[in-house]
């Protein structure tokens, strides 16, 4: 059933660490392997890597894709010649990407001036081209026709990503919830520990759990003491129902990751702030964060906008962080010392009536008697 | 669910906040589709505020009130918003287009910023997202409430044949003014035109519009035998119809003595955009820009990525000597046209020079690079007859 290629070995295909490995690899590892591929990952993300990427694409172009540029001559060079660009346009009926990820390919083809294979299956949901028929191009891309093989295959792929979206739900990040979904383990809650301060962060899952990009954000900030919140922690139902319920409309493809996210909390009171992560240049996030900085500013609540690029330097990234944990700090203890003047004020009050009312019943219990 | 979500959209943008007599409406500036906007929207019977043209005070405006990751257009809309509503205008229209970049998000934002700033105003939009030509008519009708279909078709046609006169004498305009042989002729005659369409307005005048204007261009004396090198302007919408946004590129072009081709016009634009599918029998410019791009892109990615593409190949096959790029700064689909345009450039054998422009640019620095360009082609061309 597998087919081969002319040498009689497995086809590899090589995936690079970036963009839509964040979020859909679990899936494409489900079903390229039942297909039958061989997998080549690229290196995790070097200042190497973001450098090479540099060299190839214009300078305005945004940091995430300069470092899928990075990956694939990453690959290039470990001698993949077969490499999987998916083009995502839209994921449902007139809501497309970012036009730089939908061009991916397109940039791809033409920047790199070296023999090598692109796949490039599309999905477009307002032409009407299905994920179903992304995964069926796929496959066919490879000599695979077979229909049940296929449909197989693809739910196997489903498999492996159910369990990694319920470990992530779960709590688990990104890391652990992606080893052991692909190791087919499925582990239960973790031991929570129970933190003073929570955040949400509001980031594509490219810029937040690529570890060199983010500049290990979320384990930084549980140095500190912070929980820290993601868009792997809720369904993309509740996001979307969030949007709505803050009185906006989803406009970008990728905007449950960030107006979801941080809206689902924001509404629910569920953090203490709002971390904004997104990387210069980058079009779609300069509207999304604006949106939440207007509401956050209507239910007073705190958020930082930290943009990153491919000089970011770490201790200055590090400071800002710093100064915004200190004011979540300050900001709690004082809302606390508040709260509790106002219960200590409550109870003593609540007293006062109970004595006033034994005071009243008393009387009448007099009056009565008299 | 789908529904619902429409049926919301659409009620926030029809709000009848100001009553249909008092409205005073206003739009931002963009080249010159204020002539047909002011024509359309006069005959349905509203009153009209214009703002001031682009400029760098109206860019100072709007950079002030937008934010800082937001691309040039913006910031120029929001400018003309704030001046009109200053002018007491409290009605602004606005259409969005199903665009895959930021352009979606304009009303949006503008909308939200606005508020924030105190004005008290009504957002009409035509929601390309709908339909074209029954959500352009609902906008107008909600303006105006004006019953009369005759206003309506007055409107359409004195506007489009504005539109349609104008580009013809700007189109006249870019191949006058190299060959002519008094300096500034062309420039004259396109000024009186646009004061004469400006002034037209009964439906057989504007009809007529259009053939004067070519028989007055005919007059320019020019010289047909000079050797004049032909350069296309591509780019994004804005930019390209604007004339403070490209710093009046096409002028300085033309005196240095080249001829410009623009293929975005907004007559253009007009006629397959709002007209439906059906009545468009010609290959539109789209369809010829995806054939003749497709040896570098296979599907279109939003914006006028794929004209740019599209319009450079199909310029360096049919005898264009080069091609200037224009943008705004942080553009999402012109960064991906700009990524792909040196392949094409070494590919198709044709010089490319990118600009790209915002609020920061210096004018100087551009007109060196212009020049230097320029010195390029005609050293090409020069070449390319000699052998």
């Amino acid at each position: 059933m597998i087919s081969l290629n002319e040498n009689n070995t497995k086809y590899t295909i090589g995936i690079p660490r970036a963009i839509s490995y964040y979020g859909n690899y679990p899936f494409y590892y489900g079903y390229f392997t039942a297909l039958g591929l061989e997998i080549v990952l690229s290196d995790k993300t070097t200042s190497k890597i973001i450098n090479e990427g540099c060299k190839y694409v214009v300078s305005d172009t945004c940091l995430p894709v300069k470092v899928f540029v990075g990956h694939v001559l990453n690959l290039l060079e470990k001698g993949c010649d077969t490499i999987f660009v998916p083009s995502l346009q839209s994921s449902s009926y007139k809501i497309n990407n970012c036009s730089k990820i939908r061009g991916l390919p397109e940039i791809i083809r033409n920047v790199i001036n070296r023999p090598f294979r692109i796949i490039d299956p599309e999905i477009n949901k307002t032409e009407g081209i299905s994920f179903k028929d992304f995964c069926y191009d796929f496959a066919h891309r490879f000599e695979i026709y077979d229909e049940g093989f296929i449909e197989k295959a693809i739910k196997k792929g489903w498999e492996v990503y159910n369990n990694y979206h319920k470990m992530a739900l779960m709590g688990l990040g990104f890391e652990e919830a992606l080893k052991n979904a692909i190791e087919g383990k499925m582990i239960t809650k973790p031991i929570e520990i129970v933190r003073p301060l929570s955040v949400v962060i509001m980031a594509h899952g490219y810029n937040l759990y690529d570890e060199r990009v983010s500049l290990r954000l979320i384990k930084k900030l549980e140095k500190m003491g912070v929980k820290s919140y993601t868009s792997l922690n809720i369904t993309k139902e509740d996001a979307l129902k969030a949007i709505e319920d803050l009185g906006e409309i989803q406009y970008w493809a990728n905007e449950l990751d960030l107006t979801g996210t941080a809206a689902y909390y924001m509404l629910r009171n569920k953090v203490d702030g709002i971390i904004a992560l997104s990387a210069f240049g980058c079009g779609p996030d300069s509207l999304m964060v604006e949106e939440i900085q207007y509401h956050a500013k209507q239910r007073n609540m705190p958020m930082i906008h930290i943009n990153i690029d491919e000089h970011t330097g770490e201790a200055g990234f590090v400071t800002r962080i710093e100064a915004f944990v200190d004011m979540l700090v300050r900001r709690k203890r004082k809302a606390l010392e508040k709260s509790e003047v106002i219960n200590l004020l409550h109870t003593v009050a609540e007293r006062g009536k109970i004595t006033a009312k034994a005071g009243k019943q008393n009387q009448i219990e007099e009056e009565i008697k008299i | 669910m789908f529904w619902n979500k429409k049926e919301r959209r659409t009620i926030s943008q029809l709000d009848k906040s100001v009553s249909t007599k008092d409205r005073i409406v206003a739009w931002p500036r963009m080249g010159n589709i204020d002539l047909s906007m002011e024509a359309l929207v006069s005959n349905v019977g509203a009153k009209i505020v214009m703002p001031p043209r682009n400029s760098n005070e109206a860019l100072e405006i709007g950079v002030k009130n937008s934010i800082e990751g937001i691309c040039l257009p913006y910031k120029l809309n929001l400018a003309n918003y704030i001046m009109a509503l200053e002018k007491g205008a409290n009605t602004l229209m606005m259409f969005q287009a199903p665009g895959s970049c930021r352009f979606g998000n304009y009303t949006k934002m503008a909308q939200k910023t606005l508020k924030k700033m105190g004005y008290e105003f009504d957002m009409c939009v035509f929601d390309m997202y709908q339909s074209k030509m029954v959500q352009t008519l609902k906008a107008f009708w909600h303006i105006s409430h004006c019953t009369n279909p005759f206003c309506y078709y007055k409107g359409f046609s004195t506007g489009f044949n504005k539109a349609f006169a104008i580009d013809t004498a700007e189109r006249l305009m870019f191949y006058t003014r190299p060959r002519e042989l008094h300096k500034g002729d062309a420039e004259k005659c396109y000024k009186k035109w646009y004061k004469i369409i400006h002034e037209t307005n009964s439906l057989s005048g504007c009809r007529k519009l259009k053939k004067q204007v070519i028989e007055d261009f005919k007059k320019i004396p020019i010289d047909k035998d000079r050797i004049v090198p032909k350069v296309y302007l591509l780019g994004e919408f804005f930019v390209l119809l604007d004339p403070y946004a490209n710093q009046e590129i096409e002028k300085t072009l033309g005196e240095l003595g080249v001829e410009v081709q623009r293929q975005i016009f907004f007559s253009d634009w007009l006629e397959h955009v709002l007209q439906p599918s059906i009545f468009y029998k010609k290959e539109s410019h789209r369809e010829r820009c995806v054939r003749y791009a497709q040896d570098y892109m296979k599907r279109a990615i939003g914006g006028e990525c794929i004209e740019t593409v599209g319009d450079t190949v199909f310029g360096a096959r049919n005898g264009i000597d080069g091609i200037v790029h224009i943008m705004p700064f942080s553009c999402m689909p012109e960064i991906v046209a700009q990524n792909i345009l040196p392949k094409v450039s070494k590919q198709e054998d044709i010089p490319i020079l990118e600009l790209v422009l915002d609020e920061q640019t210096g004018k100087a620095g551009n007109i060196t690079r212009i020049e230097a360009f320029i010195d390029l082609v005609k050293r090409k061309k020069q070449r390319k007859q000699d052998s």
